[in-house]
């Protein structure tokens, strides 16, 4: 009878759920969707900007490097998601920094951000960034 | 084409420079929009990038409608 009662008792709550999924689903579309489309219009910006084996190392590695304009045995290792980017010289992690857009924007969008900021203007993209020295 | 990044991923501004050269109004508005759009960006702190292929980006401070692409990104801060 006990066992009966719980059973009953699931069913109830499974019924439920699928009876206010719809309406649940409903409030939550337009949300859903906007990121969405946000993502993917970022990850065209992605696409156009970087090279096939640029993009095909960020999917595939989880990271961009983006070597130093300024400085030959400099790399920057850009994050495919939010973190810090990662300051290499010599094949050594010297530097990790830290540095954000203002507003929020999808991941990919954050990824073209530091590439053309790095390359187009690295002095000002090092002074504005928070840097976190690595010490072996 | 102008791209401004936001939360909505890249709102977009296109124009034709043949048809501006020709002087159709439609193309002429959307260069003037585009213009509009940069100056407002620029003045909440964007920072703007032309972008040529085959070439190294370049930050701009003033609107070049000849750019085949000039991306603006939002100001930034140390985290």
């Amino acid at each position: 009878m006990n066992l009966l009662t719980q059973v009953l008792t699931a069913l109830g709550w499974i019924v439920i759920a699928l009876a206010i999924s719809p309406m649940v689903w409903l409030i939550l579309q337009p949300y859903v969707k906007r990121w969405s489309r946000a993502e993917r219009r970022a990850t065209d910006l992605l696409r156009d900007i970087l090279t096939p084996e640029q993009f095909r190392q960020l999917l595939w590695r989880g990271y961009l490097e983006i070597p130093s304009p300024t400085e030959p045995r400099r790399v920057y290792r850009v994050p495919r998601s939010k973190g810090y980017v990662q300051v290499i010289e010599n094949g050594r992690a010297i530097m990790r920094l830290c540095l954000q857009p203002v507003e929020c924007l999808p991941d990919a969008d954050v990824v073209v951000l530091h590439k053309l900021m790095i390359e187009a203007n690295e002095e000002t993209y090092l002074q504005k960034a928070n840097k976190y020295v690595c010490i072996d | 084409m102008l791209r401004v990044m936001s939360r909505r991923g890249d709102d977009r501004v296109t124009w034709d420079m043949q048809r501006v050269q020709a002087s159709d109004p439609e193309a002429i508005a959307a260069v003037r929009e585009a213009e509009r759009i940069f100056a407002q960006e620029r003045a909440k702190g964007a920072t703007a990038f032309r972008i040529d292929p085959g070439k190294p980006p370049q930050r701009i401070d003033q609107f070049d409608e000849t750019s085949e692409q000039i991306v603006m990104v939002p100001r930034v801060v140390g985290g």
